[in-house]
Order: C-alpha cells, then sequence, then structure tokens
C-alpha cells in the first residue's frame, strides 16, 4: 500500500499546475515528467486491459487466470524489491526515446491522442513538421499572425507533397500506401496478440477504491462524478484527478469505485457527491483483484436463427425462432407456429377483435393445436380479418392484425417476454419450423438448433461411460469415455489413437455422444420419444436414427437425448404398466398395452379395439401366468410362448404372450401396427410351434421308452411300483394257510405286519404267528352260507342222466345261485344258454357235498369269473403264484392245477388245491402223477411242454394244422381258444370215445365246458356232445370247464398214454 | 462367424433311465436340448460330440442322476460387420424383415439403398428399383449385420443392404 503511495509521490508538485504542460520544462524537469508520462500509458494499458477483459469469454476463464497469478507474482517479486526508483528509472528507460520523438511539449496533445502508439510515417512526418512549432509555446502559436512564414512553408511543403503524389502512377501509390497501411495493421495486428498477461494491472496502475453509497444509486453517483469530472476539467483550476468511475450494478449492491493515484484524489472529487456515503472507509481493491472487478458476464446475445420461447399470451411455451434482433437489444421478431381456430369455437356473433381479452383467456385455456397458417381456413369465417400483404418473397398475411408469412406467425416481442435460457428445443417442435415439410430435418438449420442445444446442455446427459467424441477444438477427433462430469467440464478416457489411456478434460460444448450403427439405445430425454429402445440405424453428426425395437419404427433424435442401453427387454415403461402387459379394465375386458405415453396408454382389448386409457381407468394388472394352458383348434395343448396362427381372416400368426379364457394376445414382430400385438380367439388358431419343442400332450420323451411301454397307462407314476395302497387289509380277513405245519387250515388274521400275521385258526383255538406269505385270504368266505345252503339244496335235485349227473333245480335258487355267481363270473351268458333243466358236472356236486371244503366250493365261481385270467394262467405261470390280494383265486387255483392233473381222477378243483389229490382214483394215474406238475409247469412256459408230449398224436396234429395252435392256445382270451378249437373239437369226441369207459364220460364234460364258453363252438358240434351236457358243465363247474381249457391239451397228452 | 465350441452342460436323468443304454438317452437328451438352442450371444448348430461324460451323481431326495456332460458343438455367432446371405421373409414399408439362418435381421428403410424402393401396389409387395432388382418375401439377399442386439433366448439383428456388392442375389 505504501509503495503505491510512495510511488505517487512525484506527481503531487505536476498535479498542482493543471495548465498545458510548460513546454520549456521539459528537459529541466525530466524526472517530473516521466513521472507523468506513465499516466497516460498506464490509463491506455488499462484500456487495453479493460477491452480484453471485455472480450474475455467464459472459456478463457481459465487461461485467465491462469496468467493473472503468473501476473500477480511477478507483480509480487517486484512488490517486494520496491525500489522505485529503479522502477522510474526503467521507465524512463522505456519512455525516453517517444518522448525524445514527440517532444516534451506536445504532452498534452499526446494525452489525447496517446492511444495510438504505433504511428504511421505520415503521422510521423506529421509530428515532424509539429516539430517546427514546438519551439514556440502554444499560446504563443494561436498568437501567430496568419500567414506566418511557418505556415507558408507548411502550405508549400504540402502542395509538394501532393504534387508527388499527383506525379506518382497509381500502381506506385498503392504499393505504397499497401506497403505503409499493410505493415501498420500487421502491426497493430500485433499489439493485439499481446498477452493478456501484460495488460493486467500492475502496482505501477492507478489503485481503485471501492467506495459506498446508497444501494441503488450507483450509476446515478457515477453519473454525478461523471457530470463533475465534465464541469471540472483536467485543465480547469481545480480538477477531477480521477481515472475513471464505476459501478457493478446488482453484483455489488452499495459500491462503486474509483480509480485514482491517491486516495485524496478520490475524496476531493466524491465530495458532496449525493449518495455518497463518506463516513464509511474506502477500502482500496488490491491488484489482484482488480481484473475480477471488471469482468463482465456476458449477457444473453439472441441471434437470428436462435431458438427461444414465449413466457406468456397465447403462446405461452411455444417454441419460436427468432427472426430478427432490432439493434437496441429490446426488440425481436420471432417466427412461431400458430395457433389458430380462424374462429370456428367462437360464438357466431362475437367478434374476436373486439374483446381480445376475452378471447385470450378462452385461448389460453384451450389452446389450438399448432398449425401453419392457412388462408383458406381463414376465409371460411374470418374473410374480413384477413388481408394479403404484398410481401418480397413469399406470401404475406395479415389477420388479426398479425402477420403470417409462409404459414408462420412474425411478431415482434419484447426481450424480457421471451425465455432465452434453457430453451432446449425438442426436435420435433423444431421439425415444425422446417419450410421443407415432411422430411423436415434436411431443411433444418441444424447447426444453429445444435448450438442452442449445446448451450442449454444439462450436466446429465452425459454420464459416466457414454461414448463421446470431441468435434471441435483443439482436440477434434479424439473418441473416449466419460469418466466423470463437474459441471460443464467432461473428464474423458481417451480410447482410441495415440492419447489412448489418458484421461483429459473437455468442455460439454466440444463434445458429442458417439454411436456406431448398430448400437442400442435408449432416448433419455428431450423428445416425445422418452424411454423408446431402439438400434441405431444412421448416424449423422448430432442426429441419430433409430429403430425402435417396438415399433420398428425409424426416429431421429439428438445423440445428446440417447444412451446406450443395455436393457434387452422391451420396454416403454412410464410407471407401472409396461408396453405388452395384460390389464383389466372392468369386470369383463382385458386388454394388452400397445402403447405407453406419458399419460395415456393405448391398450387393444379383447375385442380387438384400440383405445387409450388413462392409468386411472385401469382396475388392475393381470400377472403374467407361465402355466396358463389353451387348447387350440385340434385340441393341441397351447401355452405362452408358442407360435400360433389363425386359421380363418387374416391369417395372422404370432408368438403368444398372453392366454385370457379363450382369447390369446399375441405378438407378431413383423406387425407395425399395434406394436405388434393381436388379439385372435383359441378356437381359431392352430400351433405353429410350440415353445421348447412341446408337440403337444405330455412330454413322453421324459420317460424311459422301455417303460412306457411297459405301462401304457404313462406317467411318471406308472414308474413307481405298484402299490399296496392304504392300510393292510389282511387283518380281519379268513385265510387259509398254504404251507407249513397248519397248512390247509383256515383262520382269521388277528394283526399282521409287513412279513408275518397272527392267525387265529379255527379248528386249533388258538393264535399262530405265521409268515404272511403262505397265507392265502378267502374272500368270498361271506358267500359261504349261501353256497352251503344252494348246493344242499342243488345236491337233492341232482340225478343221474345218461351217464352225467344232472341238477335240476328251482329256478328261483337256480336263479339265486346265479346271482351270487353272475356279477363275478359274467356268466349271464353262459346262463342264458343253460336248458333246463340244469345239468350239473359231477364234480362240482362232489365237491359241494364235500362237507368240509365248502368255502372252496364257493370259489368256483372264481374261475369262471376270470376266464381271461385263466386263459393266462395257462400261459403265465408266475402270474399265477402271485398272491396279490388281487387273485382272490390262487388256492383254487391250485385246484385247477392239480385237478387238470387228476383228469380222469374227477377229483375237484379244490381237491388237488390242498393237495390231496385223488390222483389214484384213476387209471391216469400214471399221467396224473407224471405229469401233474411238469405237465402245468408246462403250460405254464406256454404249453411247449405241452405241445411236446403231444407230439405223436394225432389229435396234435390237427392242432398243428391250425393256423395258430401255439398262439391261439396261449392266447388269454378263451375266445381265442375257441376259434381254433372246431378243428381240436372234431378229433376229440373220437379220442374220447376211447377213454370214454373210464374218466372219459366224465371228462368229456368238461371239455365241452370249455367250449361252451363261446356259444358259436356249440353249434357246430352239438352232435358230437350231448346237447345238454356242454352247457350245464360250464357254468355249474366252471372250474372244470376252466380245467378243461388248460387241460384239454394235457388230457390229450394224456389220452396218448393209455 | 461359425466357431467349434466345447460347452459343459448338466444333464439330470431320470432313474428309470438308469441302466444299459444309459449313454444313448444321454446322447440323445443332450442333442435334443442343444441343438438349436440359441444362448442370446450364439446359436448350437450342432452337437459334434462328447469330450467326456462325467460320472453321474445322484440327486437326494429324488432319486435323479445329474451328469456332467463335456460336449464340443458348432456353434454362431454373428458379429457386427458379417456379411450373411438371408432369406426375406417379409416385406413392410418400415424395412425388410429377413432370417439369416436362425437369425433374423431387420434391414430398416434407411439402409436399402436409395434407389430401391417401395413398391405397395404390387402383389406381393416389395422394394424395387424397377430394373433388375426387387426384393419381395422369398428373396435371397446378401446383408451385412450392422448390429446385433442379445436378448434372453434370442438374437435380433440389423442389417444393411446400402453397400457394394450387397441386395438380391
Amino acid at each position: 500500500m505504501s509503495n503505491f503511495l510512495n510511488h505517487d509521490y512525484g506527481s503531487e508538485e505536476e498535479d498542482d499546475d493543471f495548465n498545458p504542460a510548460p513546454v520549456d520544462d521539459s528537459d529541466a524537469e525530466d524526472s517530473k515528467v516521466s513521472d507523468r508520462r506513465p499516466s497516460p500509458e498506464a490509463a491506455s494499458d488499462d484500456m487495453k486491459y479493460n477491452r480484453g477483459s471485455a472480450q474475455d469469454d467464459d472459456d478463457a476463464k481459465n487461461d485467465d487466470e491462469e496468467e493473472e497469478e503468473e501476473e500477480e507474482e511477478d507483480n509480487e517479486n517486484e512488490d517486494d524489491e520496491d525500489e522505485d526508483e529503479e522502477e522510474e528509472d526503467d521507465e524512463q528507460a522505456v519512455e525516453r526515446p517517444r518522448k525524445r520523438r514527440r517532444g516534451g511539449v506536445h504532452s498534452f496533445f499526446e494525452e489525447e491522442a496517446g492511444v495510438d502508439e504505433e504511428e504511421d510515417e505520415a503521422e510521423d512526418e506529421e509530428d515532424e513538421l509539429a516539430e517546427f512549432g514546438t519551439e514556440m509555446h502554444p499560446d504563443d502559436l494561436d498568437a501567430l499572425p496568419a500567414g506566418a512564414e511557418t505556415d507558408d512553408r507548411r502550405h508549400r511543403q504540402l502542395d509538394r507533397q501532393r504534387e508527388l503524389d499527383a506525379t506518382m502512377d497509381a500502381e506506385k501509390q498503392a504499393q505504397m500506401l499497401k506497403e505503409r497501411y499493410g505493415r501498420n495493421r500487421a502491426a497493430a495486428a500485433d499489439a493485439l496478440v499481446v498477452p493478456k498477461r501484460l495488460l493486467l494491472p500492475s502496482v505501477n496502475d492507478p489503485s481503485i477504491w471501492g467506495c459506498r453509497c446508497k444501494p441503488g444509486k450507483e450509476r446515478e453517483v457515477v453519473y454525478s462524478i461523471q457530470k463533475r469530472m465534465e464541469e471540472r476539467p483536467a485543465n480547469s483550476r481545480n480538477p477531477i484527478r480521477l481515472i475513471s468511475a464505476f459501478e457493478r450494478g446488482n453484483i455489488m449492491q452499495g459500491w462503486f469505485y474509483c480509480e485514482a493515484r491517491r486516495q485524496s484524489d478520490v475524496t476531493d472529487a466524491l465530495e458532496g457527491i449525493a449518495f455518497y456515503y463518506p463516513s464509511q472507509k474506502m477500502t482500496l481493491v488490491p491488484v489482484k483483484e482488480m481484473p475480477d472487478l471488471l469482468r463482465v458476464s456476458k449477457s444473453e446475445e439472441l441471434m437470428p436463427g436462435g431458438w427461444v420461447r414465449i413466457k406468456r399470451g397465447p403462446y405461452q411455451g411455444d417454441l419460436a425462432q427468432i427472426e430478427e434482433v432490432e439493434t437496441n437489444g429490446l426488440m425481436v421478431t420471432v417466427r412461431l407456429v400458430p395457433r389458430l381456430d380462424y374462429g370456428m369455437n367462437d360464438d357466431s356473433a362475437a367478434v374476436p377483435a373486439a374483446d381480445s381479452k376475452r378471447k385470450r383467456t378462452a385461448a389460453s385455456k384451450n389452446k389450438p393445436p399448432q398449425r401453419l397458417f392457412s388462408e383458406a381456413e381463414a376465409k371460411k369465417k374470418h374473410s374480413k380479418f384477413l388481408s394479403a400483404a404484398s410481401g418480397l418473397g413469399g406470401k404475406s398475411w395479415n389477420y388479426l392484425n398479425e402477420t403470417y408469412v409462409d404459414g408462420f406467425l412474425i411478431k415482434d416481442m419484447r426481450v424480457q417476454h421471451l425465455i432465452t435460457k434453457d430453451v432446449d428445443p425438442r426436435l420435433e417442435e423444431v421439425t415444425m419450423f422446417a419450410r421443407g415439410g415432411e422430411d423436415g430435418v434436411a431443411n433444418l438449420d441444424l447447426a444453429s438448433l445444435a448450438e442452442t442445444l449445446k448451450n442449454s446442455t444439462a450436466e446429465d446427459s452425459y454420464q459416466p461411460g457414454d461414448p463421446v467424441e470431441v468435434y471441435r477444438g483443439e482436440q477434434q477427433g479424439l473418441v473416449g469415455r466419460t469418466v466423470s462430469t463437474r459441471r460443464d467440464i467432461v473428464s474423458l478416457q481417451v480410447t482410441e489413437g495415440e492419447l489412448a489411456g489418458q484421461t483429459i478434460d473437455a468442455p460439454v460444448r466440444t463434445l458429442r455422444k458417439r454411436f456406431r450403427e448398430g448400437d442400442h439405445v435408449k432416448v433419455i430425454h428431450g423428445s416425445r420419444f422418452l424411454n423408446e429402445l431402439g438400434m441405431v440405424v444412421q448416424v449423422k453428426d448430432d442426429t441419430v436414427t433409430i429403430l425402435s425395437d417396438m415399433s420398428m419404427q425409424e426416429i431421429t433424435v439428438f445423440s445428446k437425448d440417447l444412451r446406450l442401453s443395455a436393457e434387452t427387454a422391451q420396454d416403454g415403461q412410464v410407471g407401472i404398466h409396461d408396453v405388452h402387459d395384460l390389464v383389466q379394465l372392468d369386470a369383463a375386458t382385458v386388454a394388452c398395452v400397445i402403447k405407453v405415453d406419458r399419460e395415456s396408454l393405448r391398450v387393444l382389448d379383447q375385442n380387438g379395439s384400440v383405445r387409450d386409457v388413462l392409468p386411472s381407468q385401469i382396475a388392475n394388472q393381470i400377472p403374467s401366468r407361465r402355466d396358463a394352458v389353451a387348447t387350440d383348434r385340434n385340441g393341441a395343448e397351447i401355452r405362452n410362448g408358442d407360435t400360433v396362427r389363425e386359421v380363418l381372416g387374416e391369417q395372422r400368426n404370432g408368438k403368444i404372450l398372453h392366454i385370457y379364457r379363450s382369447f390369446l394376445f399375441l405378438h407378431n414382430k413383423a406387425q407395425t401396427e399395434n406394436a405388434g400385438i393381436s388379439v385372435v380367439r383359441t378356437t381359431n388358431v392352430v400351433t405353429v410351434s410350440a415353445r421348447g419343442g412341446r408337440v403337444g400332450g405330455p412330454d413322453l420323451t421324459k420317460m424311459n421308452p422301455a417303460l412306457v411301454r411297459q405301462y401304457p397307462m404313462g406317467g411318471p407314476g406308472s414308474m413307481q411300483p405298484p402299490q399296496r395302497g392304504g392300510r393292510d387289509r389282511l387283518p380281519g380277513q379268513t385265510v387259509s394257510v398254504r404251507s407249513g405245519r397248519y397248512k390247509g387250515l383256515v383262520g382269521i388274521v388277528r394283526s399282521a405286519d409287513s412279513d408275518s400275521a397272527q392267525v387265529e385258526l379255527y379248528s386249533i383255538n388258538k393264535p399262530v404267528h405265521l409268515p404272511r406269505d403262505i397265507l392265502v385270504p378267502k374272500e368270498y368266505s361271506d358267500l359261504a352260507p349261501l353256497f352251503s345252503v344252494l348246493f344242499i339244496l342243488m345236491h337233492s335235485l341232482v340225478r343221474f342222466q345218461n351217464g352225467h349227473w344232472t341238477l335240476e333245480a328251482d329256478p328261483l335258487l337256480a336263479f339265486r345261485l346265479i346271482l351270487a355267481l353272475g356279477p363275478r363270473a359274467a356268466v349271464p351268458g353262459k346262463v342264458a344258454v343253460l336248458p333246463w333243466p340244469w345239468q350239473i358236472h359231477p364234480e362240482l356236486l362232489r365237491g359241494a357235498v364235500h362237507p368240509h371244503e365248502r368255502l372252496l366250493v364257493a370259489n368256483l365261481d372264481a374261475p369262471s369269473a376270470a376266464p381271461a385270467w385263466q386263459g393266462m394262467i395257462g400261459a403265465r405261470t408266475p402270474a399265477w403264484k402271485n398272491e396279490s390280494g388281487r387273485t382272490p383265486n390262487p388256492a383254487y387255483a391250485e385246484g385247477n392245477r392239480t385237478a387238470y392233473g387228476n383228469l380222469g381222477g374227477r377229483t375237484p378243483a379244490w381237491h388237488s388245491g390242498n393237495r390231496t389229490p385223488r390222483d389214484p382214483s384213476a387209471g391216469h394215474d400214471a399221467f396224473a402223477s407224471g405229469s401233474r406238475t411238469p405237465a402245468w409247469n408246462a403250460p405254464g412256459s406256454r404249453t411247449p411242454a405241452w405241445s411236446g408230449g403231444m407230439t405223436h398224436h394225432r389229435d396234435q396234429r390237427d392242432f398243428d394244422d391250425a393256423p395258430t395252435p401255439g398262439g391261439n392256445y396261449s392266447a388269454p382270451t378263451p375266445d381265442g381258444f375257441g376259434a381254433p378249437t372246431p378243428g381240436a373239437s372234431a378229433p376229440t369226441p373220437s379220442g374220447w370215445a376211447d377213454s370214454a369207459p373210464t374218466p372219459g364220460g366224465a371228462y368229456s364234460a368238461p371239455t365241452p365246458g370249455a367250449i361252451p364258453k363261446r356259444g358259436g363252438y356249440d353249434a357246430p358240434t352239438p352232435a358230437a356232445y350231448d346237447a345238454p351236457t356242454p352247457a350245464m358243465g360250464v357254468p355249474a363247474t366252471p372250474g372244470a370247464g376252466y380245467g378243461d381249457d388248460d387241460g384239454g391239451p394235457r388230457y390229450d397228452d394224456g389220452t396218448p398214454s393209455p | 462367424m461359425f466357431f467349434l465350441k466345447e460347452e459343459t452342460k448338466i444333464i439330470t436323468m431320470h432313474p428309470s433311465y438308469f441302466g444299459p443304454n444309459m449313454r444313448e438317452f444321454l446322447i440323445a437328451r443332450l442333442n435334443e436340448e442343444e441343438e438349436g438352442r440359441c444362448t442370446g450371444d450364439h446359436f448350437v448348430i450342432c452337437v459334434m460330440d462328447m469330450v467326456d461324460v462325467g460320472e453321474g451323481r445322484v440327486v437326494p431326495s429324488n432319486g435323479c442322476a445329474e451328469y456332467t456332460i463335456k460336449y464340443r458343438a458348432i456353434i454362431w455367432k454373428p458379429f457386427r460387420g458379417e456379411t450373411v446371405d438371408a432369406i426375406v421373409t417379409s416385406v413392410k414399408p418400415t424395412g425388410i424383415f429377413t432370417l439369416a439362418g436362425p437369425l433374423s435381421v431387420f434391414i430398416a428403410r434407411k439402409n436399402i439403398p436409395s434407389d430401391i424402393k417401395w413398391e405397395p401396389n404390387t402383389v406381393p409387395p416389395q422394394y424395387t428399383d424397377h430394373a433388375d432388382q426387387v426384393i419381395e418375401k422369398g428373396t435371397s439377399l446378401r446383408l451385412k449385420i450392422l448390429g446385433v442386439k442379445p436378448d434372453v433366448a434370442a438374437i435380433n439383428a440389423i442389417g444393411t443392404i446400402k453397400e457394394d456388392y450387397l441386395g438380391p442375389l
């Protein structure tokens, strides 16, 4: 501080003589002059500096600051040294040549003209000329009489000069001029390029004092200072020694600034200024802060072609393009897309112009859409308000006191009524201004648009990871990815080129996002295509054309509005509802969302109609059911994700998105309307392909094919071993013991576990533990009483007839018998053929009357009950051996087995069943004993043994002759057996005839018994048989009949042996 | 581009398959599940062979066995910039839908040469330059893949025919 004061000492004396600097002093008071001289120099410097700072724009800010710092460092160094004399000497050294050149006399003159440091030669000459006069005092000069010799000389010199000029040819002159001015211009240009830091104020420059005044009156204060300076100019008696005064308006309210060499100058100058607060101490602005004080924030500059928005009025919020800016900067002519209704919505009585106020309110309430002006429409109702104006270029109309050119409204507006910041024009708005119409993008001044957009680029438009490109500035062409953003500076990591890997900073203005064709992007803001996803199709400077995933339509947006998208889903999600969602509109209507706008949804309902709904109109969203299933026209199963085709109608096809009752919502990418969604009925589609290759029906491939064959029922259930299911049924059942110590005894199971049971035997009144597998349940024991009675009755009616035992029974009893047997035996068919009187096989009777085995007799129904099963028994012995609960008749079967063995012996089945065969009873002994088990076993293995046994027999040949003897024989159904039998049956009688004497008769009876199962058999060979016998044999003694089935062959076997 | 890729897959077998033909079942299952599959990144064209069938591990609680199978498969991964031949599946005013093998490629209007114009009045509708180039359903095209968008179980691509040597064959 003191430095400055010290520094300024010298000028004090000088200040006193305000008169034009005396020329005479110049030599003597060199130092004084030198002191004085820097001031204009400094002033000019200041001016330059100011100019420079005014030119500063924001991008240079950083540079400036750096430079300032450097400068300040310099200054401080100087301050430290603080050698005023030296500095002065330096300055003298600097200034001396000029002083010499110009002469001290005209310092005053110079002060005014001092701006021009570089004077051209002509001026130099003039200077030289002027120096002639410098010898005299200026006042004296004035006093010189006209026509003085000096004047004359100068005139002549001028004349000579002119003559010389005239004699020079034009070319030379031009050359000379060019040389002269061209160089000078270059010099001037050089001067402009003087580094800015050299223009910054230093300690040698005048200081700036900040003074207080009434807030809001800063400018007035400055004006009054200005006025005072005019009143008291520098050469006046009491000059104002302020160099400048300024204020910073709203930024520094209550402050204004004075530039002066000394504080006392300021106080002098400000004395008595209105609104100035002299009581408050003025502050010296540090040199460092001076540039900041004068920094000018660039005001928003409106340029024709730029974009603004309207603040108020019917066009509030509308985008406008600046046509023209008045020179005063206050009025702007803008171009707007009109919103006119041409009186269509007005009362016909009302005159729009008359009550403009009312109209405005109406308009603001319900703005007509933006449309270009159409004179045809205007003429309809408002032709009286319409007048054509003769435009220079296009047609121009005057309508309701507004001018319309080329369909646009041209309007003068005050700048205050415009929004100039953050205009952020959207592309679709801008396209309306394109004069080209449809494909407006090409005609747009994209550069200016992009410029506007750049200025309003939001900070969030660049997010870390965005691929960007520097497209102007020093680093033009750099490609990288953003790392971070701070305000309008973006750090990016260079990914390509020599600088790859480095991180550099770049201002947002120089950047644009970079997309490649094929990138999958999302529109993030600034457009009605917000949230649209798509793939980049074309990139042209700042505009990117993308192909929407959803609508398959091309969209052109600015690259700044896009982001790379990793989302794979097709979405356009806004809020809770997403495109392709199924929503419930009302109880009976569902719909699929096909478009999501900002506020409304467009849906396709189940009836195929498209409508716009508000989210509030949607009752709820129906969650997608994965397992929803329906059947198509052919009854095939269809599920979500299957591809189906419509059979009738438009033959639409698509992938099933939703199944709702009988409606399918299909999606087809190739369909543009309705976002690819269509609705069809399930009955109207056929499956084209099922998702995951499902062909319909259960997926059999999942199953082991071998097992599938074995369990034709299919399904995984068949994998499981057959389940006994539920509780153990054994306890409480009547069982007989099959082997062991208690073999043949009957009892009731008291309790059972998995492998043993406690049986209370009837005969031995005590419970015994027996292994389960030797217990044979007797399921029909409950019928025992009935049968005992029945058979007793039968017995009473039995008589021997024609070598057969014949039973004659009361029909009622017979019926009861049938009732008892029928349901199980499927006998009705047989019963039907029973002749009256019934004949019953004596074996049966024997069995029946057997006192002790009644139960078994009762079981006789079983064989006839399951003839099929019987057949199988022949075929499959193992099955027979099962004691599963389902085969109620193993015991019986056992009986059968032995019975067969004992064919001749008339042993009832049960006899053999209990292993009490009566084999010895017949002459077939040998056969029976020999063949008993093996013979049985042989048929068990599908009768090879049997046929082997028969080989030598004639009958066998007959059998062999039969088309498929083996097959028939082993065929499970008696029917099958019945078929070949006729052939067999023919010989049989004869065979039997042989054996007739002994068991033959008895035996022959069963044979037909087997046959009668098929009535068909009876028919062909009635003669051979006793008509009644066969029939009788079967129903009553199914066992016998049955036994014959299997036994027949065995019998044949047997026949040869005797 | 086609690759021979070694991949690993875990196959779960139901116990009912346990038996001598197990390997055949595994192969059948592998082929059935893998061939033609789209991972979102590539298509499995063909299973070449099984490199290694790991030993099966019975999964507790349900008796199924898991086999970790290493196999080699021919896969096709479409790349940006790859030139492929495709068949036009449908022609729309917005562009051309094509199928390049399993991959559906869309050619936007912008990527169709400007001299090939949309001609909706013909039957079927077509893109044509009114000379020898006609693009309609069924036409074979040579196109360049511009971009590939992987999806969960599908790949969508866009292509261009707006370059030399591209277009109808």
